[in-house]
Parts: structure tokens; sequence; C-alpha cells
């Protein structure tokens, strides 16, 4: 009785063996690098600062950053500063005793993160930073240039306002001390100072707030009903700049040069014509190229701030008669858009 | 003779007027003189609601929250898949919206009338749930704009009759007819007299509590209309004015036209100078050439004078200021 | 049956002398209660955090919290002083950016140390602040109105200085360590920036508590019209509120600026909600007069760590908009109703009685064989000053046979011998004369209704002898202060003893502790040698009557609603024992006095009834009828009849006499003897009585008899 049960496990047992080696030379390897891949991502806290919720872009990145980053059992948390500098700074001087494994933060103003952001990469932390930079670099920026976007529109006004029209042209910046304010408007006076017949007639700060610009620009072509062109540093913003232009009936006589993210309400305002041109610095791409940075930090294993690049965003001038080709590249998306991708 | 902050502010705004018309040019032309009043006419309206609520002794500094949020909300439910796959149609959607608008308008009466707290908390208070309860709910971004179907509101906001811009005409229809309300009817009477002496008014029956809410129902329903105004005019509706200093340019107009804090006094009359001055104001600086910042802080310092003339005119007395009127 | 109701009254009894009820009434009537719903707000809010986020409270996270208390409590701690004096500054949050922008300018592009360029912000806080308190506090302008304007003025200055500056501002990095350190830096653990605003807080907390421009502050917010009456400069008061707070602003601003260096235009904005919310949380109301510092603090910690930690959570800026308008709300709503109830509540539960049972009453019948036994004898008595006097709750003659009486209206007055026909007044106190004593000096030392024990030299001077005695620690309310101080004696080491009748009732509701009838009063011992006041006996019920035995080893003292008198050894082997004298009288007595005979007189200020005495055994029947039924129409002692009785050292009851007619003396609270006469006086009578004594020594003196001389 036994020796019978013994020869038969054994043969079981044999089998068993046999078969496991079988699949496994069936079924491939295991490869250590995805081992490896999936380790660095599961688990570990990634946490997403914006200026504020609510507005397009700031939805539009944390929808893509959802949407790659989520599967990969990234945890990914949202801190809201809703547009208070101060509550950022506390957001940001709270994460550092929390240690997350990643700050994405976009900064409101050059100066007033800088120290905090400072602060986190001497305590290790690993920081991205979105569209607005802070003086002090972080290992990672992500967004547009600039001086780049600045040299772009005033090239587009300037050559618009030939030496036939006024020459008069607004500039409507955001915050001032935004990164997107200083360095556009450096971009916008290395072109408009090529161009002595161009005069600007007005520049003021709207604070990124469309009711601000309206009102800003209501005064300004009151003022200067010949005015040429608007510049605009941010589309949201210039809605209401174009809004001031249509209601004072000079439509058709100011040229509007905005920039933005290429979000579906810029196309419209495109469409019908209150802007007449809007470079988008394609926010669903911004998105994507955040949570390549956000993989990379993740993965690699220098101290926080031991390498530093910086990855701008290609820039695509739109006008309503390229609407179309443009919306075949993603553009005039919304979050929904972003998410479902 | 008792000089009354109105006339003070009256003589100021046609010193200015005839200031501006002597020294620049191409302010006393039919166009500026329309796009002046023009630029006002929605803190015109706002003043309107803002000034029952002075009247009655209180304050509604919810009116911004209420404005932004009534119409935002508007907007949203009438999009496709919100309510309905297809959409509903505008006016639909924008009845909810005077709906959300009654129904806040009401609590706040509410909390006023019944529940007793000073006006300026609980409508400070109220201003934030409005916004909250609006942008937690449904309202996902800051810019709403108009669907298509809203030709009306475009006109409202920027058409015109006769050569006259609709805001206008829609700042004064307004007007006179709560100046009609005030003036010629029981509901006014009761307005003034709650503003003047609540217990007083209670005591001889007025009823004190409902007024008070329909009061800021009313007061409501005013910002919904500027609201229409401003997304008439712009094509879209920016909840973030809320955190803007708008709702003290509001108060602002209606206390430099002369309608008291204290309450029971002052009418439409006082709202519309309120707003001339204001807009007589910026106009002139505008083609002066000034900056918006230096406006507003030309603006600020007008104001201020505005007040100080009429304290120095009608100066408050230790025996007899009331205790906690601030 | 009778058994079972026995043994409830024993529950009863248990119930009421374990449980302190009027501990309910005195924390309602403390100060420190309107702070109870702002703490038990700030400890939900900690628990609910603590309880969400894990890593909430981090040592970490405490310094941060800590540095931004710093900043926003001098925020909050200056709208808070500009409410308290019935004002409001919504500029807050601009002088805010202002002194942002001076300080960053300063160090900045000035290059300044940052010493110098603190001196300078402070400057600028304080210009903003005499701005807003030159319009508001010398003009007259209103608050709202004007700070609302000046809010819009020096936002709009900054804005205009900002277009200039920003960009230089932020390209330059200062290398002042000091001008880091200040924002950055902490001592052990505590950043400077709370150190600071600590030292601050407690400078402001002494001001208001303490110094007078606080409590002119105070004054100017509770009652504008009465604090100008009174003398208070009420303009100058308020403009310097707004002067402290524009320079608080100002100081919380470098703060900021040195930790963020951020010369952004957003600085301070929407910081006066904040700061309203805050103050208004912490319990400060609007229209003046009532907040502190504790309160400030309070708000700010809540305000603070509500908005971390929705900010923790992930709630976006609409949700967290939604939490703080509702928190304001019912913040405001409590406080108001806050307001509103509790001095109903208080009224409501102020009165709590206790339980009391009294043996049976002896007889006073007239014709039967009590030794209380009504008569007439005090019906034919002389009658002194009638109609010129009120209330001469106690009567006293000197040596000069000049007759010394209290009134009603707060002087001692004197009817000159020897008819006592014409009356001046002696000295004025102030508070209502009650009981009375000569000292060897013949200074008439007397016990003064809330004020305490005064003394009156012959020519007239008036000196306090004292108005406190030691804390009882076990008490909630501090009853150190002398609330009702009703008899006194002087023993023959001239210490003074006397009686404080109760501490929770004064002159004008005395009688309401009758219906408590608790040990609320005490005895307490002043030594004029050592200038100390030590309560002797405490808990005693209604003490009234005190009078130095003939021996001088003892004291008497009457407890009016427990009908008793007893004895308490100054001296000898007994020393600091209580024994009793007469454990129970028909009615309530009140002063006791020497006779010339060796024995005492006592004063029965009213007579006992039955339907009071089985009250007294049901405290929960006496406290709905506070509550319930108009004060009125309580049932409260009977104070119209009464007599006095002579009793010996051992508490017998020697004679009695009484004024059945009811037209001279139907009501007595004192009587002395002197010459051979009794001088009558009654709390509520208008006249002094002087009853001829059968059989007296006529020469015997009350002032002999204790010092045994002729001043």
């Amino acid at each position: 009785m036994k020796t019978w049960t013994k020869v038969i496990s054994a043969a079981a047992a044999v089998l068993a063996v046999s078969a496991a080696t079988v699949s496994a030379q069936d079924k491939g390897l295991p490869d250590p690098r995805h081992d490896k891949y999936v380790d660095a991502m599961s688990g570990k806290k990634v946490v997403y600062v914006p200026i504020g919720m609510g507005y397009d872009l700031s939805e539009g990145w944390w929808a893509g950053l959802q949407r790659e980053l989520v599967p990969l059992g990234v945890d990914l948390e949202i801190r809201d500063p809703n547009w208070s500098v101060d509550a950022g700074v506390r957001t940001l001087t709270s994460l550092i005793g929390e240690r997350p494994d990643l700050i994405m933060v976009q900064s409101p103003d050059e100066q007033s993160y800088s120290r905090v952001l400072r602060k986190a990469e001497k305590e290790g932390l690993h920081v991205v930073q979105i569209q607005m930079h802070s003086s002090h670099s972080s290992d990672i920026f992500v967004g547009a240039d600039w001086i780049q976007v600045g040299e772009e529109v005033a090239k587009i006004a300037a050559n618009h306002c030939g030496p036939d029209s006024s020459g008069k042209i607004s500039i409507m910046q955001g915050v001032l001390t935004a990164s997107a304010s200083i360095f556009q408007v450096r971009g916008v006076y290395n072109i408009l100072d090529q161009h002595p017949h161009i005069q600007v007639v007005s520049n003021q700060a709207a604070d990124w707030d469309a009711s601000k610009a309206r009102a800003i620009m209501e005064t300004v072509v009151q003022q200067h009903p010949d005015l040429c062109a608007a510049i605009g540093f941010w589309d949201t913003m210039d809605a209401g700049t174009g809004a001031a232009i249509r209601e004072a009936g000079l439509q058709d006589d100011v040229f509007l040069v905005t920039s933005g993210g290429g979000h579906k309400d810029a196309c419209d305002n495109l469409e019908n014509e209150t802007f007449d041109v809007a470079i988008s610095y394609d926010v669903p791409r911004q998105a994507l190229e955040l949570a390549n940075a956000a993989r990379a930090l993740l993965q690699v294993e220098s101290e926080a701030g031991a390498f530093k690049y910086s990855h701008y965003s290609p820039l695509t001038v739109m006008t309503k008669e390229t609407l179309d080709t443009h919306r075949l590249n993603g553009a005039c998306w919304t979050k929904e858009s972003i998410a479902s991708k | 003779m008792k000089i009354e902050q109105s006339k003070i502010v009256a003589a100021l705004t046609i010193a200015l007027f005839c200031g501006f018309s002597v020294s620049l040019s191409g302010f006393l032309t039919v166009d500026n003189l329309l796009s002046l009043l023009r630029s006002v006419s929605v803190l015109g309206i706002l003043g309107i609601g803002m000034a029952l609520t002075v009247i009655s002794r209180g304050v509604d500094l919810s009116m911004v929250a209420n404005m932004v949020i009534g119409m935002a909300l508007a907007i949203v439910i009438a999009q496709p898949g919100v309510m309905v796959a297809g959409g509903l149609p505008f006016w639909v959607a924008l009845l909810l919206g005077v709906g959300f608008v009654v129904a806040t308008g009401a609590i706040t009466g509410a909390l006023v009338a019944y529940g007793e707290l000073p006006a300026v908390f609980a409508t400070l208070a109220m201003g934030s749930i409005i916004y909250g309860i609006g942008r937690v709910g449904l309202i996902s971004s800051d810019s709403n704009y108009l669907p298509a179907d809203t030709a009306w509101i475009a006109f409202l906001g920027s058409g015109q009759v006769a050569g006259i811009p609709m805001p206008i005409i829609c700042f004064l229809a307004i007007a006179v007819f709560f100046a009609f309300i005030l003036k010629r009817t029981t509901l006014g009477r009761y307005i003034y007299a709650v503003g003047d002496n609540p217990i007083a008014a209670r005591t001889a029956g007025v009823p004190v509590r409902p007024t008070l809410m329909l009061i800021y129902i009313v007061a409501g329903l005013t910002a919904l209309v500027a609201g229409l105004l401003i997304s008439g005019a712009v094509n879209q509706i920016n909840t973030r004015l809320f955190i803007s200093t708008m709702i003290y340019d509001v108060l602002l107009v209606v206390v430099v036209g002369g309608i008291g804090l204290s309450g029971g006094k002052g009418g439409m009359s006082n709202v519309f100078l309120g707003t001339v001055m204001i807009g007589v104001l910026l106009n002139g600086m505008t083609i002066m050439n000034l900056s918006h910042t230096q406006q507003n802080l030309i603006k600020g310092l007008f104001l201020l004078l505005a007040i100080v003339v009429d304290t120095l005119l009608n100066p408050r007395d230790e025996q007899t200021g009331q205790q906690g009127d601030i | 049956m009778l058994g079972l109701r026995m043994n409830l009254e024993l529950v009863r009894k248990w119930r009421y002398q374990l449980i302190p009820d009027h501990v309910v009434g005195e924390i309602l009537e403390k100060r420190w209660t309107d702070n109870a719903i702002p703490i038990v707000t700030l400890a939900g809010v900690i628990a609910a955090l603590y309880l969400s986020i894990p890593d909430f409270f981090s040592s970490y996270a405490i310094t941060d919290y800590s540095r931004q208390i710093a900043e926003l409590g001098l925020v909050v701690l200056a709208m808070t002083i500009v409410m308290i004096a019935g004002g409001i500054d919504l500029s807050v949050g601009s002088t805010f950016a202002i002194g942002n922008f001076t300080a960053l300018y300063c160090v900045h592009i000035l290059g300044m140390h940052p010493l110098p360029a603190f001196g300078l912000t402070c400057l600028s806080g304080i210009l903003c602040g005499a701005f807003n308190g030159y319009f508001i506090g010398y003009l007259r302008l209103r608050a709202f109105l004007t700070t609302l304007v000046s809010l819009i003025i020096f936002r709009s200055i900054v804005d205009l200085l900002l277009q200039k500056h920003a960009v230089g501002i932020m390209a330059t990095f200062p290398d002042s360590d000091l001008w880091y350190e200040i924002g950055e830096g902490d001592l052990w653990g505590l950043p400077y920036t709370i150190i600071a605003t600590g030292m601050i807080a407690i400078f402001v907390h002494i001001l208001f508590s303490r110094m007078r421009p606080g409590w002119h502050i105070m004054a100017v917010g509770g009652s504008r019209r009465s604090a100008h009456n009174a003398g208070v400069n009420v303009k100058r008061t308020v403009f310097l509120t707004y002067v402290a707070s524009g320079l608080l602003c100002t100081i919380a601003a470098f703060m900021f600026a040195s930790r963020l260096s951020s010369a952004s235009s957003d600085a301070g904005n929407g910081l006066e909600i904040m700061a309203l919310t805050a103050a208004v949380l912490g319990g400060t109301s609007l229209g003046g007069g009532r907040g502190s510092v504790a309160k400030a603090l309070l708000g700010t910690a809540i305000v603070l760590l509500l908005s971390n930690g929705l900010i923790r959570l992930g709630i976006q800026g609409g949700a967290s908009s939604l939490i703080f308008g509702i928190i304001l709300m019912l913040a405001v709503l409590i406080d108001v109703r806050w307001l509103k109830n509790r001095g109903k509540i208080l009224n409501k539960v102020y009165v709590s009685p206790t339980y009391m049972r009294l043996p049976p009453a002896p007889e006073t019948g007239a014709g039967g064989s009590s030794p209380y036994a009504q008569n007439d004898k005090l019906h034919h008595v002389e009658i002194i000053g009638l109609g010129e006097i009120e209330g001469p709750e106690d009567v006293i003659l000197d040596e000069n046979d000049h007759l010394y009486a209290g009134t009603r209206h707060g002087d001692v007055v004197r009817f000159l011998a020897p008819d006592h026909k014409k009356m001046e007044i002696f000295a004025h106190i102030g508070g209502r004369p009650l009981g009375m004593a000569l000292d060897a000096d013949g200074n008439l030392v007397t016990c003064v209704a809330s004020m305490g024990v005064y003394s009156v030299s012959p020519q007239g001077k008036v000196t306090k002898l004292t108005d406190q005695t030691n804390r009882s620690w076990s008490s909630v309310v501090d009853d150190s202060r002398l609330n009702l101080a009703d008899d006194l004696d002087i023993g023959p080491d001239g210490k003074v003893y006397f009686s404080e009748a109760t501490k929770r009732f004064d002159t004008h509701t005395w009688a309401v502790d009758c219906l408590e009838s608790r040990g609320n009063g005490r005895i307490v011992c002043y030594d004029p040698a050592t200038d100390r006041t030590r309560t002797l006996v405490s808990d005693l019920i209604f003490p009234n009557g005190i009078c130095t035995s003939h021996d001088g080893q003892s004291i008497l003292f009457a407890e009016s609603w427990a009908c008793r008198i007893s004895r308490y050894w100054i001296s000898g082997p007994s020393a600091g024992k209580v024994e009793p004298v007469i454990p129970n009288l028909p009615g309530y007595p009140d002063n006791i006095n020497r006779s010339s005979d060796g024995h005492y007189w006592l004063a029965l200020l009213g007579m006992r009834g039955p339907a009071l005495d089985l009250a007294q055994t049901i405290p929960g029947f006496r406290k709905r009828m506070a509550r319930r039924v108009a004060d009125d129409s309580w049932l409260f002692p009977n104070i119209n009849t009464g007599c006095v009785v002579k009793f010996n050292e051992q508490g017998e009851i020697l004679d009695a006499l009484w004024d059945l007619g009811g037209v001279n003396h139907p009501m007595l609270s004192s009587m002395r003897e002197h010459k051979g006469h009794l001088y009558l006086g009654g709390v509520s009578n208008n006249r002094i009585g002087k009853y001829k004594i059968p059989d007296a020594e006529p020469n015997w003196t009350g002032f002999t008899s204790y010092w045994g001389r002729a001043s």
C-alpha cells in the first residue's frame, strides 16, 4: 500500500515540475524592468498644486495627469490654493512636512514660491514646475517658453500694424510678477523695439482676470479709438479684452492677439471673432509631458535638484481659418476630451 | 437749513461735469455721454438692489455671488447633457436660475429677519455659501459662455434702441419701477418704515419680517438682471467676479448717492445720482488718459471727499449718535 | 407610607447637599463663558482634523501653523482692537499690502538693513492708521464706509507702486541673513515671528485688562456716549485704535515680506474678510465693548486650521468657500443668540434653592406660657426722627448720648443729645451703612452694603478698613470681594468681627437668599494691627447679628434663615470652635447686642410661618417658583412682624417685647440699650424707637461695657 502511494506521489511531483517548466518556457520571461517600473509607480504620492482649479489649463493638466498616472497606481492628490498666494505657500510648506514623492506646482509669480521650493529641494523632494515657474529652478520645468510666446504674438501684431496703420498697440499683462508676464513682455519688446513706428499706448496688468481686463480695455479703446492691435497674455483673460473691444464697436478695427492652452473656449472665441489670433501651447501635450516628467522622476534614484532641465512646449498659431486643421491635431479640447482620450 | 448729502453729491457731480465739459475735448458729445452711462449701468442696477436693502437698514454683500452663480447656473443647466441630453432652451434654464436666486434671497432674508443676524455678516456668509454651492455642485469652470440661442441676451447687453444702448434703458426702467414701488405703494411705505425704526414699524402692524425677506429676494433678482446684462455684453460670465471688489463699488454707489447706512432714507434718485457721479468721474479720467489703477485711486479719494463734506455739513453728535452705528 | 416619605426626603436632602446647583449660575455669570463656544469649536476642529488627516499635527506642521498664526493673529488683533472700540477696519488687507511693499522696497531696492526697514514699515502702518483714525475719530465719519474707501485707496497706491517696482523687487536678492532669518528662523523650534506676536498679544492683553488706555477703548465701545460724558477723550481713543490697527497690520506684513519676499499684488487680498471671520468666530461683537486678545487668537487658530485642513483634504476652492460661509454664519448665529439669551438663562437658573428642614417653631401665642408670648410692650415708645430717616438698620449711641444711625441714602446721621430732636448728617459714605460698633478710640465702625467695613472718626472722617477677604478656592466666582457685610462687633483686642450675610445676592435682593437657604454667608475677621482680613467661618446661612460676649472670649452670631444663634470662641481652650446657643427660634434673628444686666438683646426681623418652613424642605418647589412665577409673587419670609427678645449666655429666653398693634415697630432689625432705654431700628422703618426699660441700670452704656471707661 505505502510504496504504491509513494510511487504515485513521486510521479505526480515530477509531472507537476515538468509541467511548470514547460509553461514557463511557453509564456515568456519576467521582465525586471517591468517590475521596477511598477514598483516605482504604485503607491507613490504625487501632489498637484495649481494656482487654482476651475480654469482650462489647470483642469486640462489635471485630467491628463489622472488619465496617465492613476492606472499605474500612483496616488495622485490635488491641493487647491484657489488663487491665493498665501494659501499656496502654506500648502507647499505643509507638503515639505508631509514628504510626498513628487510635487507638481504652478507658481503664481516668480518670487513667492522660490524660497519654499528651494527648501523643498534641500529636504530632498522632487519638484516639477508647470507652465509658470518660480525664480528657483527645480528638477523639471514643463511649460511654454514665454520669451518665445511674447516674440510670436508681437511678430503677428507688428505684421498686422504696418506703417500705414496708426501703429498703436496695447499690452494686457496678467499678474505683473508672474513669469508668464515678465518674460512674455520681454519677448514682446524684443520684437516691437525693431519696429519704430509701433507705439505701445497701454501696458497694464489685469491679473488674469477677464472682468479687470474688460474694465482696462474699455478705458484704452475710449482713449485710443484708432488702436491698431491689442496683445493679450492669456486667452481666458482676453475674453474680457475682446468683449470691451466689441462693446466699443471696434471688433473689425482692433486686432486682438492672445495666447493660451488651445481650449475649446479659445476656439469659440476665434470662431466668433473675439480673437483674431490665438497662440496655443497645447495643453493636452503638456499634460502628457507632465505625466512623463512624473514617471521619470519617480524612477530615478538621483537626489532632488541633481539635474535640472526645461521642457518647452511647441507653439501653434491658430486663426479662424486654420481652426479645422488644429482640431484634427487635438486643439479645441475640453477636460472631458483629455480624460477620455 | 440742513444740507443733504445727495445735494452735495449733485453739486459735486455738476461741478465735475461742467469742469470736464470745458476742459476735456470729446467729453460733451452724445456718444461719449451714452458710453459713460452704459459703462456704469450694470453698477447702477446692482445699486438698485443694494439700495433697497440699505433703505431697510440692511446691506446685501451676497449680490455679486447671486449674480455670477445665478447666471452661470442657468448657462450650465442649459448645456446639453446636464439636465436634458439635447440641452434645455435657455429661457427654461434661466427660470431655474431665477428660482435659485429667489431661494438664496429668501434664506438670506430669513437669516436677517428671523435669525436676527446683522445683515453684514449674514450676507457675507451667504455670499460665500452661494459661491461655494455653485462651484461645488454644478459650475466646473470660471468662464461660462452663453449658449447659441441667446441673441436676446446679447441684445440686452450690447444692443441699442433708438441709439440708446439697452443697458441704460434697463437701468432706467428698473429704477423707475422701484421708484414707483417706493413712493407710491404700501410696500414702499413698509420698506421705509422697516428701515426707519423696525420696532416701531412692528408695533404699528407692518409685517417687518416678510418685508425684509421680500427685499432680499428682490435684491437677488436685480443681481440676476445685472448678470444677464454682463453676460449679454461679453458673451460669458466669469465666476471669479465674486472674488473681486465689485461689491464694494456697488455699496459705494449707493452710499455716495446719499442713502444712509442707518436706513429709512433715500430712493432711486440717489442711486441714479451716485451712479452718474461715478460714471462722470471715470469717464473724465479715461479721457484724461489715466490708467485703471490711477482711476481707482482718484475715485477713492473723491468718494472720501464726498463723505467728508457730508459729515462736516451734518456732523454727528456724541449725545445723539447711535450705539453700534458703524 | 410615612417611611417612604421620610426616605424620599432623605434622598432629596442628599441630592441637594451633594450637587452644587448654584455653580451653574455662577459659571454663566463669568465673562470667560463667552469663550466657551469658540473653545469648543476649536477643540472640535482640532479633533476632526486630527482624525481625518493623520499627520496634520506633526511637529513640522505645528511650527508652520505657528508662523501663520503669528501673521494672521496680528491682523485679527488689529481688527479686534478696532471692533472693541465700536468700529470696524476693512482696510486691514490693504494696509498689510502697503506694509509688505514698504518692507520689500526698503530691503530689496534701497538695500536697507532690516531694522530701519522695520521702523519705516511700522511708520507706513501708523500713517495708514492715522489716515483712517483722523477721519473716523476726529471727523466722525462712518467707520464702515471710510475704511471701505481707504481699502480702495491703499490698494490702488500699492498697485501703482508695484507697477513700477515689482520686477525690481523680484529681481534682487538682498544678502542680509537677518532679513531671511526673521521670517524663517526659529528659537528652539519656536519661530521668531510667533515669539514676537506672543509678546505683542500679552502686551495688548495687559493693556485691555490692566491699563487705562485699554479701559478707555472698552468704555468707548461699551457706550460711546457714557464714555464721553465720563470724560474719556472719545475722539482720541478712536483715533488711536486705528493707529494701533495700522501698526499691527504692517508688523504682520513685515513678517510676511521677510518670509516670502512676494511682490505680488495679491498680498493681503481678502484679508479683511478672513480677519473679520476670525474675530467674530472668537466672539468679538460688532458694535463694540466685547472682545479680548484670547478671543482674537482663538478665532485666528480656528480660521487657520480650518483653511489649512480644507486645502490638505484636497477640497477645491468652491467647497472651502461653502464651508467657511456656513461656519461664519453659525458663529454669528450662535453669538447673537448667546448674547440675547444669556441674561435670560442666567435669570432663570441663578436662584438655586437647597434643602433645609427647621425644627417645629416654638409657640408665640399671646397669653401663653411661652417665653416668646406676644405682648404690647413696644406700643408706647418714644419716636425719634419720624419721617426724617429712612431705613436705620442699626442704631448706636456714643458717650455723649448722641444717637447714630445709617440710612438708605448712604449716610450716617446723628441725632443730637439730649432730646434727639435735631438730626444732622454725620458722615456720607456712599453705600448703605448696616451694623455699627464703637471701637476703643470712639471711632464708629460700620458695615456698608456692597462696599465693606468702614470707620468714621468722631470728626466724621471716613476711612475704609477692608473690602476683601481671602478667596475661597472652591468657589467658581472670585468671592474675595465683600458683597453684603451686615453686622459687626469688636473684640477686646480690637479685632473687628463681622458677618457677610450672603455672597450671592446684593442689598436689593437679599431676601431672595432665603429661597436658597444655602450657606452663602461667612464670618470674617479684620485685624487692624496687621491690616489683614481672614474668613473665620464659612457656609453660614445668612449670618447676620454679631455680638462679643460679656467676657470677651467668644462672639455670638445669628443665622437668619436657619433661625439659630451660635457662639464662636475667639480665645480660651475652645478657640475656633462653633457651638449652638439657641438652636431654634420662632423667627428670623437679626442683630444681637449686650444688655445692661449681663444678658443679650436680639431682634427678630420676622416670624416664621409653616408654609415657608415646609417649602424649605422642597427645593424643587422653590426652584419652579423662581423660574416660572414673577418675583413679586414669590413665597418670601415674613418681615412685617417681629420682636425683641432677651436671652442669657445659656440661650434661655428671658423676655420678649412686641408691638402687637403694629403702629410703631412691627418690624425690627436692631436694638441698642443706653442709659436705661432701648433704641430700636428697622431696616425698612422711617423712625427710631426709644423704649424705657423697666428696672434697667440707668447709667449703663455700651461703650463702658466694652471699653470700661469714657472715651
